[in-house]
């Protein structure tokens, strides 16, 4: 390591070297490994109010954990059943959203891969501007849409197809449709960047041989994309077992998401602790799905992020 | 035949997409200019500039575009910085560290949002109570929090951003200008950052754009200094005004404009280049003929289009007065009200001589009718007009069961077809 | 022609890990020399240019530079400029930004370095192109700009690593003069890295041969083809008939080395082994192609060799005869073309005969790959 230092030093000089070095430690300890290690360890605590912290009521404890699954001490239930179904739901929802996600892009993304011209930049350029514009006024926007008197419902009760406004609300349609559009992005660049590196003549030689479309995909071309795919998915998924916003806009009044929950827990219940056990469960779930599905269909983690 | 539908249904593939897409955005921008207090498309009531106004002057969303600005402005120099030492630390780390390196500086991408947001929260609280400090010291300040907060995951992707251009780098120019008497300084600042000004720039402006719109992380940290994002969303989540759509068009707006101008510059680089390659020395030392502007530049030409549409806009929000039509619009929605309810007393009174007729012709035979039998007839009765089987009035009738929720008194729940169908 | 700045090598070890890219280098370059580092790819010879312009660290020993050992003093320090293998021009700087870089370094105004980089474009041949961009230029031209650029700084030593192997063959043999001529004009010590002995036999004063981290040789050119002290700088430096076999007499200067198949031949010891060839020793004999003679029927000794001759092939300037000796071993022989009809020999037997001082026999050792 000394040895791995000196070159470093050498090759960047001394001040330079430094500040590199500097904020490097300071965004991978300070920002990223402190932060999520305090927040483990506080998510073992109870919740005290200020004063009591680090005196001799300040040990480890499950119960933060226990809550989750069994519920309020004393409770009339066995099973934290409310909390816990948020969390399923969650989860099997962001797996739905990710689907939905790779079926609407993956021909958007081999299309635009595949494809040659000018017309391609303007694509790509339609593809961005919504993402520079504000989530909130994405989930808001599709709110619009799909309000009780929203324009879908106008249109459709205007032309008589339904009797009565549909509410895309409670139904959640709403919901992920805007988790869906939320992500779009994220799902089809990281595949867009591996099918443009697929050389065209691959797929001329497959039609050559005969293969019909949708053997040329399943044999040729989703076998390359393979990183990009579970880039995108991983991101998706990640990003929507994660959303916030789109939840708290789009979401029925009786249907929660589980961040919703960690929210209440900071916001209105003030237990910082029992939120931060909601975030660890979130977080290690989440990692430890994705890391059996990359297991599963035989990935990298290399690949994520390129 | 084959081929051509293959073509055809990809087109039409595309265009759904596309809709899907930037839909929401153009009906979004539409009901800016609605008079409708609910923003909408339909019913179109009257072209106006009011929510704009409107938008103005509300004080909180302009405080949240002021902190906001300052939240983005720390965020882009605090992750362009950390990103681009990051990626630096990335070409020439330890080959036996590096792969743990880079899950590390990967990881805050796929961290949810809320986690990095409560992780800093309770991290920086601690090292705050640990160094004694008061709750109003800089470390649990709104604005350090959300800038500490958001930089931990928009660096990663500045680190991305950098990193693909540093590896098309040739580490010996460096070492060219280390040899030629620069110092390390010299040489990063002389050779390197010019080099990375594009990636550099590329990534200040997603740092900010990811600053601007984050909320998952902000909602937990923003203490006394909610930004845009989080105005926005008290407001989206209590009740929705066009003032919103207002907003959201001035973003389209902007956002269109800069990717035009951003692709007229990249088209009219490539212009001068082209031209360099074919000028002669004497034209290089003095000036390069360079063809105009506009030249092959379809880009700028929207460009002048986009400008030219937006003062003819803001000058006809300054001529126009909408107050006639909304005046107007107002006066046809009393009416319409006054006929509804004459309507509804003359619907009743039908009924009320029908039944009486009814109650007169089954009085004779059985004096003792149920009440509940009555209720539901008079669902029954009432259901099929409310919803417009009804001839020439059911033209009346459908926009006024629309309206009804937003606060057109208590016709709502008469009108409310839920409401009926639950009594039957 | 002044007494330049030289630059000394001493007992220079240099080690990345377990790995040795540069074995206990000793090398005295004097002041005003061209000076090649001569050997194949991935023989140390650009991580011994490294450590004299300062980007290595030796692991052993010392770098001295006019004297003045250059321990703990950076690449910016030195009185060394180095051109690139791929030239590193700063693509976004203008080819006269490029060159006055070090005047900028040092805050020289724009008038002063727009003259001198004008003065510099004219002693390159390339006047009135400042304003291009490097990307703008062919590859010749680029090459000058890097010579430029490094001269602009007033270095005492220049280093060259490998600049021409990105050109082509014409352009190449043009800059090997223009480069000669430069080094003469100005008198600095130029120290050159290459794989290409063409390069290093036509520039250099001095050569140094190269394998696998340790210096062969160092000598002039005419020694280093003439008299190479190792069979790997007989072998790598210009084309060598090599015979494997055992010492069987020494006497004097001379020896008998016993081939096996082609018989008991004469050679003449190397100036750097003489002594070190007893009886009995392996040794490798070395006889040029050019070296070797048809001779007249029936004449036959230690210097004669019988040969199959396979095919012949017309050069222009040589006649190239490819035989085989009677156990299969190749032997090239290239005879001038002095205008003389050119008897073909396809499929006869005929002897071969060089005279022994043009035999060069050394220790046997590990010979350059083809």
């Amino acid at each position: 390591m000394p040895g791995f230092l000196k070159e470093f030093f050498n090759r960047n000089g001394t001040g330079m070297g430094l500040t590199i070095l500097l904020l490097v430690l300071f965004w991978t300890i300070g920002l990223i490994i402190l932060p999520q290690l305090s927040m483990l360890d506080f998510s073992f605590r109870p919740n005290l109010p200020p004063p009591e912290i680090g005196g001799p009521k300040d040990v480890y404890t499950l119960e933060n954990y226990q809550y989750l699954v069994y519920g309020p001490e004393g409770g009339s239930q066995d099973y934290n059943s409310v909390d816990l179904r948020v969390f399923f739901r969650t989860l099997i929802a962001a797996v739905c959203v990710t689907i939905f996600n790779l079926i609407l892009c993956y021909p958007i993304a081999y299309y635009l891969g595949q494809s040659k011209g000018n017309h391609i930049r303007i694509f790509a350029m339609m593809l961005i501007i919504p993402y520079w514009i504000n989530e909130i006024l994405r989930a808001f926007a599709l709110r619009i849409i799909f309000g009780e008197t929203g324009v879908l419902n106008t249109i459709f009760v205007g032309l008589g197809i339904w009797d009565t406004p549909f509410d895309f609300i409670r139904n959640d349609i709403a919901l992920y449709a805007g988790l869906g559009y939320a992500y779009i992005l994220l799902m089809i660049f990281p595949i867009y960047n591996v099918i443009e590196s697929l050389d065209h003549n691959q797929i001329e030689a497959a039609r050559d041989l005969g293969a019909p479309w949708w053997r040329i995909h399943w044999r040729v071309v989703i076998p390359y994309a393979k990183p990009g795919i579970s880039s995108g998915c991983t991101m998706v998924f990640m990003l929507s077992a994660g959303a916030l916003a789109a939840p708290q806009i789009l979401g029925g009044p009786s249907s929660l998401w589980f961040t919703q929950l960690i929210y209440q827990q900071f916001n209105d219940n003030n237990d910082w602790p029992q939120g931060a056990a909601y975030a660890i469960v979130l977080l290690v779930t989440c990692i430890l799905f994705v890391l059996a599905m990359m297991r599963l269909f035989k990935v990298n983690m290399g690949d994520i992020g390129k | 035949m084959n081929m051509s539908f293959l073509r055809l249904s990809i087109w039409v593939y595309l265009a759904i997409f596309f809709a899907y897409l930037l839909g929401p955005l153009v009906i979004m921008s539409v009901t800016a200019f609605n008079s409708s207090a609910f923003p909408r498309m339909t019913p179109w009531e009257c072209l106006t500039f009011q929510w704009f106004a409107e938008l103005f002057q509300d004080q909180r969303i302009l405080n949240g575009i002021k902190n906001s600005l300052i939240i983005g402005a720390g965020t882009v120099v605090l992750s362009v910085a950390m990103g681009l030492a990051g990626a630096l630390m990335l070409t020439q780390v330890w080959p036996k560290l590096r792969a743990t390196y880079y899950t590390i500086i990967i990881a805050p991408i796929l961290i949810p949002g809320v986690v990095l947001g409560i992780s800093t929260l309770v991290f920086w609280d601690r090292i705050n109570r640990m160094l004694g400090l008061g709750a109003d010291s800089v470390l649990s300040n709104g604005i350090f929090l959300t800038v500490i907060g958001q930089s931990t995951f928009i660096a990663s992707y500045c680190m991305l951003v950098l990193v693909a251009r540093l590896q098309r780098y040739d580490i010996a120019l460096t070492e060219a200008a280390l040899d030629l008497g620069a110092t390390h300084a010299q040489a990063f600042r002389k050779i390197l950052l010019p080099f990375m000004r594009p990636a550099i720039a590329s990534a200040a402006v997603l740092a900010f754009l990811a600053s601007f719109e984050n909320y998952n992380t902000t909602t937990f940290t923003f203490g006394e200094y909610p930004t845009l994002t989080i105005e926005l969303a008290q407001k989206v989540r209590y009740g929705i005004t066009p003032a919103i759509s207002a907003l959201a068009f001035i973003i389209v707006a902007l956002t269109v404009f800069f990717a035009l101008l951003n692709e007229a510059k990249l088209k009219r680089q490539e212009l001068v280049a082209a031209a360099r390659q074919k000028a002669t020395v004497e034209e290089l030392a003095g000036k390069v003929r360079l063809p105009s502007f506009f030249a092959g530049n379809m880009a700028a030409v929207l460009l002048v289009v986009f400008a030219v549409a937006t003062i003819t806009v803001v000058g006809t929000a300054t001529a126009y007065n909408p107050q006639q039509c909304i005046a107007n619009v107002k006066e046809q929605k009393r009416l319409e009200a006054e006929q509804r309810i004459q309507e509804l007393r003359k619907q009743r009174e039908e009924q009320r001589k029908q039944r009486e007729a009814q109650e007169a012709e089954q009085g004779a035979a059985q004096p003792a009718t149920p009440r509940p039998s009555n209720n539901s007839g008079f669902g029954n009765v009432f259901a099929p007009n409310s919803l417009g089987n009804d001839g020439n009035e059911s033209d009346d009738a459908t926009p006024e069961t629309d309206d009804a929720p937003a606060g057109n008194g208590g016709f709502g729940g008469v009108f409310d077809p839920n409401s009926l169908q639950g009594g039957d | 022609m002044s007494a330049g700045i030289g630059v000394d090598l001493q007992n220079l070890w240099i080690r990345f890990g377990d790995f040795v890219a540069v074995r206990d280098a000793n090398v005295n370059i004097n002041g005003g020399d061209f000076f090649s580092f001569l050997g194949p790819s991935g023989c140390g010879k650009t991580t011994i240019l490294r450590a004299v312009s300062g980007f290595l660290e030796p692991s052993e020993g010392n770098v001295l530079i006019g004297g003045k050992d250059m321990k703990g003093i950076g690449p910016n320090k030195r009185p060394t400029a180095l051109i690139f293998q791929n030239l590193a021009l700063f693509p976004l700087m203008k080819v006269w930004e490029n060159i006055t870089f070090s005047m900028e370094i040092k805050g020289t105004s724009a008038v002063q370095r727009r003259k001198r980089a004008d003065e510099l474009l004219d002693m390159i041949a390339l006047p009135g192109q400042g304003d291009k961009l490097p990307s703008e230029l062919s590859g010749g031209q680029r090459q000058r700009v890097a010579i430029a650029r490094a001269l602009c700084a007033e270095p005492d030593v220049l280093l060259l690593d490998e600049p021409l192997s990105a050109l082509d063959l014409k352009l190449r043999q043009h800059m090997r003069t223009e480069l000669r001529e430069i080094q003469q004009r100005v008198g600095i010590t130029f120290i050159y890295i290459t794989h290409d002995q063409g390069e290093a036999l036509t520039m250099s004063d001095n050569i140094a041969v190269m394998r696998a981290g340790v210096i062969d040789q160092i000598a002039d050119g005419k020694t280093i083809y003439n008299d190479p002290a190792t069979a790997f700088a007989a072998s790598f430096v210009g084309e060598n008939n090599v015979f494997r076999g055992t010492v069987k007499r020494v006497s004097g200067s001379e020896v008998l080395i016993a081939t096996g198949r082609s018989g008991d031949l004469a050679a003449r010891i190397s100036t750097a082994n003489q002594g070190k060839l007893r009886e009995g020793d392996e040794a490798m004999m070395f006889v040029r192609p050019e070296a070797l003679s048809v001779a007249t029927d029936g004449m036959s000794g230690d210097h004669c060799i019988n040969v199959r001759v396979k095919h012949e092939e017309f050069e222009g300037n040589v006649f190239n005869i490819f035989t085989e000796d009677a156990g299969g071993k190749e032997i090239k022989v290239s005879l001038p073309n002095t205008g003389q009809s050119f008897q073909d020999h396809t499929g006869q037997t005929i002897t071969l005969e060089y005279e022994t001082r043009n035999a060069v026999a050394v220790p046997a050792g590990e010979l350059a790959a083809e």
